[in-house]
């Protein structure tokens, strides 16, 4: 059989146009029929500028998009209940690494691939995010915003000490202990100190599992060890070359502390990189070099994005248009919208890191760390539905440590393993 | 239609609704209290006295209990001396009717600002590196103080904030009762050459026993309901140096796991506590004021 170079164009030209011809064919059909989209949301910029385009997507499909917006607790309890009590009221819900495990377990979230539109570019998703978002390979939510860790370092005081950034752990703790002096109001570390499962715990995470830690072996918590004892007294030992009153310094204290000038070296959260750029804000504009965390840390990765509920939309119409909303506000020309506004923070994909937009907001040397960052990301918290209940009692332990309320900490990890055991016991 | 029967009959159908409201919360939280209900799923199952039996176990719920209770008594007693120092300090010091209203103007500001707002700029204020606080006590050459990392000041730290908020406002209740009172018992002490402290100590505050025993109960109503401020500024720690029962309650139902059912038992021990310390209390107070 030949086939002629027309005839191979020809069939080309109408293989690309299929998934539009049955996207077509999909909103001829759905039209309509759906008349509320409900999404849970949570006021992150990347969903409130949603906001100002939801007339378009409103008119595509004959709905109306209702976005309720909660705290992030009061998001996770609403989601779930939702979902468990088998309400289904939510089309659409809002995910994070912390529920992820929980969801797919149930049953209650679609993979992505089944229910977003066929020509929706699920591998321009920045590969960390795209970790976090997956559960047994398969991705389950369309993150907006989220990263890893990088490391910021004040590039002014580590030439002025003759020190190069730091590459591997011990190389960092002896630059924070070389470069701290108090007597200047200038700290060479800051770290959360503040407890719960999103604050102490997931700084001290990547230290633990640097150390060779692990959650749960067999099933049963085996967190107690002395990979966790030595994280935490590092931790502890850091914490002295800090500010006043890091034992219960949240993210914010952290990071404003940073950009105040009085830190030298800060593993956070990569979002943050654009805040120290910020020149109404960030009194270190121009001085912060950004680099991976050095080895052996890995980076505590994290995202929030958007999944489909397989109990709030059951019929196929109701999972067409929830599907075509989550392509729709996850997709790369929704992201070039929101850079065009401003919103450099929340960036998921990998054709916006490389747009002109975004090399235009960001120095060059953080795009770089974020991209090297990128394959050493994973989900270092126990992924567990028991999580939230374990991580807090930790996050509890780890305050009061901090804080110096308690000082065995051997003694105090044996007793969140305890009740862990607890915990784990009841999601069984 | 007797004024007894108007009175019953205007106020009854607020009172349904009100009695209502509380009855199938109160009902709901008991139902919950005695099942093991979890937020993650709808199975559940009757537990009996489970909940209940187990709380006597649980030393956070004993530390919570013990925090509410000094958490009460620095804040209400805080506030009441706040407040008649400062009433009788204005009353004494300003005369002039324009600025002593403009300062009780100035007075009812902190109280009309959300407690969460409150909490956050304070936070700020107390910071140890950032906050305006630390810069004077460095001034003065003190150092840094850790006032909310430091589990041996953060309740009191926290206390002065609800205290700057409701003391200053009873001060302005406090000068205004001062103002309205009768004049014959403070000539005649006078006249007797009583000084000023004495005036006050032995003739005006006897006089407003009655006021500040329902000031007293007000602000202990009050400081039940410090959930906000304590969450934002310090969220029950360190370790558990500020967490009160509402607080340990709101943790265990929400953040930990949604523990509904032990939460519930936890409220409704609270309840209990509350509802007979307060007709404890009120029952004595009514002697007090006569």
């Amino acid at each position: 059989m030949t086939m002629t170079l027309k005839g191979f164009m020809a069939g080309t030209a109408c293989a690309a146009l299929l998934p539009l011809a049955a996207m077509a064919q999909d909103t001829a059909a759905c039209m309509g029929k759906l008349p509320e989209l409900n999404v849970i949301g949570q006021g992150m910029p990347a969903v409130t500028a949603l906001d100002a385009h939801l007339a378009e997507f409103n008119k595509k499909w004959g709905t109306e998009v209702k976005i309720t917006l909660l705290g992030e607790n009061e998001r996770r309890a609403k989601a779930r209940l939702d979902v468990s009590t088998g309400a289904g009221s939510y089309q659409v819900i809002y995910m994070d690494e912390a529920n992820l495990a929980e969801y797919v377990n149930a049953g209650w979230v679609y993979p992505l691939a089944d229910v977003v539109p066929a020509d929706y570019d699920l591998k321009d998703f920045r590969v960390d995010l795209a970790n976090v978002a997956s559960s047994g390979g398969v991705q389950y939510f369309a993150p907006f915003v989220g990263g890893g860790d990088i490391m910021m370092y004040r590039k002014d005081l580590l030439e002025a000490k003759g020190i190069a950034p730091p590459k591997t752990l011990d190389e960092m703790v002896a630059a924070i202990k070389a470069l701290n002096d108090p007597a200047n109001k200038v700290y060479g570390w800051s770290a959360r100190g503040q407890r719960g499962s999103g604050m102490n715990v997931w700084r001290w995470t990547p230290f633990f599992r640097a150390m060779g830690g692990e959650w749960l072996k067999d099933g049963a918590p085996a967190f107690a060890s002395e990979a966790a004892v030595k994280a935490t007294d590092l931790y502890i030992d850091l914490m002295h070359s800090a500010p006043p009153g890091v034992g219960t310094f949240n993210w914010s204290d952290s990071v404003e502390a940073f950009r105040g000038g009085q830190v030298a070296i800060l593993i956070e959260s990569d979002v943050f990189g654009p805040w120290m750029e910020d020149a109404s804000k960030s009194q270190v504009v121009g001085k912060v070099g950004y680099a991976p965390p050095p080895e052996p840390l890995p980076s505590a990765g994290w995202a929030h994005g958007w999944a489909i509920s397989t109990v709030g939309a059951k019929d196929d119409c109701a999972k067409v248009i929830a599907g075509d909303f989550v392509g729709w506000a996850t997709s790369k020309e929704m992201e070039q919208q929101r850079l065009a506004a401003g919103i450099a923070s929340d960036i998921a994909r990998i054709s916006s890191l490389q747009s002109e937009a975004y090399k235009k907001a960001v120095p060059q040397e953080y795009i770089d760390a974020l991209l090297a960052t990128g394959p050493r990301t994973n989900l270092l918290i126990m992924a567990n539905p028991a999580w939230p209940e374990i991580g807090d009692t930790l996050g509890l332990a780890l305050e009061e440590l901090f804080t110096g309320t308690r000082s065995d900490i051997q003694a105090s990890l044996d007793e969140v393993s305890f009740a862990a055991e607890d915990a784990l016991a009841r999601v069984k | 239609m007797t004024r007894q029967r108007f009175i019953l009959l205007t106020l009854a159908p607020a009172l349904t609704v009100l009695g209502l409201l509380a009855a199938v919360s109160t009902a709901g939280a008991v139902w919950f209290s005695l099942m093991n209900r979890v937020l993650g799923s709808p199975d559940y199952e009757f537990v009996g006295l489970y909940n209940y039996l187990r709380l006597l176990r649980d030393k956070r719920f004993f530390n919570a209990l013990e925090i509410s209770l000094i958490w009460e008594l620095i804040t209400v007693a805080g506030t009441l001396v706040v407040a008649v120092l400062l009433a009788v300090l204005v009353h004494e010091t300003v005369k002039r009717a324009l600025w002593r209203n403009l300062i009780c103007f100035a007075f009812l500001a902190p109280v009309l600002l959300p407690r969460v707002a409150a909490a956050f700029i304070w936070r700020f204020l107390y910071s140890p590196s950032l906050g305006l606080l630390n810069w004077i006590v460095g001034e003065a050459g003190l150092g840094p103080v850790e006032f909310l990392a430091n589990p041996s000041l953060a309740l009191v730290s926290v206390a002065v904030v609800d205290i700057w908020q409701w003391g200053l406002f009873f001060t302005v209740i406090l000068v205004k009762l001062l103002e309205t009172m009768p004049r014959d018992p403070i000539e005649a002490a006078m006249l007797d050459n009583a000084r000023t402290w004495q005036i006050h100590a032995y003739v005006t505050l006897p006089m407003l026993k009655g006021p500040l025993i329902s000031l007293a109960l007000v602000k202990a109503v009050e400081s039940l309901r410090s959930f906000d401020l304590i969450f934002v500024m310090t969220g029950g720690g360190p370790g558990t140096a500020t967490e009160t029962l509402d607080l340990y309650a709101y943790q265990s139902g929400i953040n930990l796991g949604g523990r509904v059912s032990y939460a519930s038992a936890m409220s409704i021990l609270l309840l209990i506590v509350t509802t007979v310390a307060f007709t404890l209390i009120w029952r004595a107070s009514r002697k007090w004021s006569r």
